[in-house]
């Protein structure tokens, strides 16, 4: 059969990419003759500029020489950004007519907003585009029920494939050469979340949930980059830094890797975190399978449905849970502890114990300080106490997270779900920020606290005070 | 790691499964170091068993990347050479985004990938080696800025090696090569400095091995002869490569042009190799271009000259001054280069240069005291005989291949 494939291709960094050139050489090895229309110069045989109606129109003209046209389909390849609902009918419709030539289609959605189905002038001209396509393939269940209701489609129309259908190992180092390759030593249990640094992928909250396991000989590595310019991904990235750098045992491993030092990574980890905050559905998830790695993911969007296919995945709902299954998947109850023991006798045995909780517990926040290996040192344990006890108001607040969407009952689930879904995108960034405020404040009073304890700024105590009179 | 080596007990290397070498251009007449590095591998490999075969471009000028010669499978001297055609669009905005990099500015990596992919590309290697690339045990590119080598190491990393070529430029230290550089099965060095570059500049760094370059040790020379032949009189000193900025030589001759307005300096400038000329007026008549030579005129053009100018700033190994060095003659290089300037030092038979005074007193020196500048000649030729003889290079390459590849 002669396939015409639509999709970003490599060499542009892109996961839809990735996953694209896994299908085409599988299509090909079928027998198929298979070739690639990508948006932008790569290495796909013909390039083209799809966004607008023009764009799509252009596609028309080249779809009729081949039996099938396949789509790897996320809206902004087509629809301008940002865009009016006329904007959107007007490219519908223009992909109408390119889907209409084409013999067959095909179109797998990686991504589509579903409010875009809603009665209206794109409303109707999305459903005339969605039931003109011949197969449209999802990756869960939870997406092809909602594509259905969301555009009229049939369900009969929509296939479900699993997303690693096609995934090929990468690397055939074992276990001991990609952690010498890394280096990571042998015997350390490393936790790994790797992909596209986002705030949606959420992994400060596992740094966050982290925090204290470096001190019981764990590591957590972040590897990944930031995929395309936006400033807020880079303020996030900038973020993230802050926060790894400040957590004893993480290390971000902040660039692009290959998809052979990808796969290697996961060989050399013990349990694959993805804390993400929403999700389609996850190709890290079933690399991670793929090497029979343990991962630990939030449930969110088709997360518990990859789940389910009988992976070694743990499903948590919030921080909380993400914490306890990281710090269980350590093993850290059976773990020894590092530090000095507990104070069991003397004139103020309460103080002596109240002054190891706090330096444990800032140990465990990741303080620099501790992180220096001299918490018993005089100055520095009493650093460390000041810097929590001028954090501590900050730190009582606790960091906002969005409701839970889970009840006992089916249709306020899916209703709290519907609702995260439609606000997500507006909500995450301001509940993002205000974390990342929280934990900049905390990390500049302790920063503060901790210099001035260490190193008093020279006149400090004439710092002149306000009186009445003044 | 410095080497590969074979861990103790292992079995003997076992020659089995076929390599593929991906040189973006291929076939004689090339005139590119790397170019011709893949050639000597190819029979160097064929030549102790090895299946080998060149995935390659059908062009060969690296400028206009014009299909010249044709595509499919034949054979070229003894090698199967499987050619693809380039495609190549040249889209404005590349000039702007290389000029951006050039200068070190900063660019995103949406801009990088851009540029790589606003030039020469070559969807039909790409998707050849995504259909056929289980069938080979190895591939090894070179080198590390192509298209060709960025976007088809990356088709099958857990088998792809790379004849890295890293220099000490700009594009070098763009993100977008990161993962070529830590994500693939093994890259070979060819000298110290280019190590310790690539240290620092990429972690975590994919295995990795300093394996030198081979060079060709010929049986004789015969100076007078290539007098003769290409009628040139008097003393000479000699450029051999690619003609253009990046190599240095609109800077050589300005800095020859210096010193012959200043001093009596009795030489004439001979070049070898491609690209165009465009001295200055006041030195035309003394360049002399004797084109394309075949190894054993470019050997008997060493042994003629009285110096061999090496004014690249950036070399991964310089297969040209140990050659000159073979044949007996000193070199005059350029200090920014640290591969150059590491191999001077070592070998202890080349000057350098930081600026046009000190490249004029290198020139008054090789006119000045010829007897003592072919003694300082004589120290590379050991040099080159002990370290970078095509048996010892091609012995670190199969150690490569045997620890980072599977039969």
């Amino acid at each position: 059969m002669r396939i015409l494939m639509v999709t970003p291709y490599p060499p542009i960094r892109d996961g839809i990419a990735s996953y694209a050139v896994q299908a085409v050489k599988g299509l090909r090895a079928e027998g198929h003759d298979v070739e690639v229309l990508s948006p932008g110069p790569s290495a796909a045989h013909y390039h083209l500029d799809l966004v607008g109606p023009r764009g799509a129109l252009a596609l028309a003209k080249r779809v009729g020489r081949y039996d099938k046209l396949i789509v790897q389909f996320h809206p902004d390849f087509f629809y301008p950004v940002p865009s009016t609902a006329r904007d959107r009918a007007a490219v519908s419709l223009a992909l109408l007519a390119a889907f209409r030539r084409a013999g067959e289609v095909e179109v797998v959605v990686h991504e589509i907003d579903y409010r875009h189905g809603r009665l209206g002038l794109d409303g109707v001209a999305n459903r005339l585009l969605w039931s003109s396509v011949d197969r449209i393939v999802v990756h869960t269940e939870n997406e092809r029920r909602t594509f259905a209701q969301a555009f009229g489609v049939s369900p009969q129309k929509i296939t479900l494939t699993e997303h690693g259908v096609r995934f090929l190992p990468r690397t055939f180092y074992d276990r001991i050469r990609a952690r010498a390759s890394l280096g990571i030593p042998q015997d350390a249990f490393t936790f790994l979340s790797i992909g596209f640094i986002q705030p949606h992928k959420g992994f400060d909250r596992a740094v966050t949930a982290f925090a204290g396991l470096g001190a019981r000989g764990c590591r957590l590595d972040i590897v990944g980059s930031v995929r395309v310019d936006d400033p807020g991904y880079v303020a996030y990235n900038n973020e993230l830094s802050v926060l790894a750098r400040a957590t004893d045992g993480v290390g971000l491993h902040d660039g692009y890797v290959s998809d052979e030092l990808f796969d290697r990574w996961i060989v050399a980890s013990d349990v694959v975190v993805l804390p993400y905050r929403s999700i389609w559905s996850s190709g890290v998830l079933e690399r991670a399978a793929l090497y029979g790695r343990p991962i630990i993911a939030t449930a969110v969007g088709g997360l518990p449905e990859q789940a389910a296919a009988g992976r070694d995945v743990t499903l948590v709902a919030d921080d909380a849970e993400l914490r306890t299954a990281m710090w269980s998947a350590a093993g850290q109850r059976t773990m020894n502890f590092p530090s000095t023991p507990w104070p069991i006798e003397g004139d103020d045995l309460r103080g002596a114990i109240q002054q190891e909780v706090r330096l444990r517990a800032a140990t465990d926040r990741g303080s620099r300080v501790a992180a220096g290996g001299t918490r018993t040192a005089g100055t520095d344990t009493e650093a460390l106490l000041g810097a929590s006890t001028v954090s501590a108001p900050v730190r009582r607040v606790h960091q906002l997270q969005l409701p839970p969407t889970n009840s006992h009952r089916a249709s306020a689930a899916f209703v709290k779900r519907m609702v995260r879904r439609l606000t997500a995108w507006e909500v995450e960034p301001v509940v993002g920020q205000v974390n990342a405020l929280r934990a900049a404040t905390v990390e500049a009073l302790e920063e503060l606290a901790v210099r001035r304890s260490t190193d008093p700024v020279p006149g400090d105590d004439d710092v002149p005070t306000v009186t009445q009179a003044d | 790691m410095s080497e590969p080596t074979t861990q103790q007990g292992a079995p003997e290397l076992e020659r089995r499964g076929r390599i593929g070498l991906v040189p973006a251009r291929f076939g004689p007449g090339m005139v590119g170091g790397a170019e011709i590095v893949m050639a000597e591998i190819a029979q160097g490999l064929k030549a102790r068993g090895w299946d080998v075969e060149i995935l390659t471009t059908c062009a060969k000028d690296h400028f206009s990347w014009r299909n010249e010669l044709p595509a499919g499978l034949a054979e070229e001297d003894g090698l199967a050479v499987r050619r693809f055609p380039v495609v190549m669009e040249d889209i404005a905005e590349r000039g702007v985004l290389e000029h951006a990099i050039v200068s070190g500015a900063e660019l995103s990596i949406t801009q990088q990938q851009r540029w790589m992919n606003s030039g020469m590309r070559v969807p039909e290697l790409f998707h050849y080696l995504l259909d056929h690339s289980d069938d080979y045990r190895a591939l090894v590119f070179t080198p590390y800025p192509f298209w060709v080598t960025f976007a088809c190491s990356q088709v099958a990393p857990d088998r792809s090696l790379l004849w890295t070529c890293l220099h000490d430029e700009p594009y070098a230290r763009l993100e977008l090569f990161q993962p070529v550089l830590t994500g693939v099965a093994g890259l070979f060095f060819q000298s110290k400095p280019e190590h310790e570059l690539a240290h620092r500049i990429v972690k975590p760094l994919a295995p990795h091995a300093e394996i030198g370059c081979g060079v060709d040790v010929p049986q004789k020379y015969d100076p007078d002869g290539f007098r003769e032949r290409y009628n040139i009189d008097g003393r000479f000193v000699l450029y051999s490569g690619r003609r253009e900025g990046a190599k240095g030589w609109p800077d050589l001759l300005t800095n020859f042009a210096g010193a012959v307005g200043r001093y009596d300096i009795p030489f004439k400038l001979v070049t070898m190799g491609a690209g165009p000329i465009d001295a200055p007026p006041e030195i035309a008549d003394r360049v002399v271009d004797v084109g394309f030579l075949s190894n054993d005129e470019r050997d008997n053009a060493f042994a003629a000259a009285d110096a061999y100018l090496q004014p690249g700033r950036w070399e991964a190994f310089s297969r040209t001054i140990m050659e000159a060095w073979l044949a007996g003659t000193p070199v005059i290089a350029n200090n920014s280069s640290e591969v150059v300037r590491w191999h001077c030092g070592r070998s202890g038979a080349g000057l350098t240069y930081d600026d046009q005074h000190e490249f004029e007193q290198c020139l008054a020196f090789v006119s000045e005291a010829p007897d003592a500048a072919a003694a300082l000649a004589r120290s590379g030729r050991d040099y080159v005989l002990a370290h970078y003889t095509w048996d010892a290079v091609l012995d670190r390459f199969e150690a490569g291949l045997g620890e980072w590849t599977r039969p």
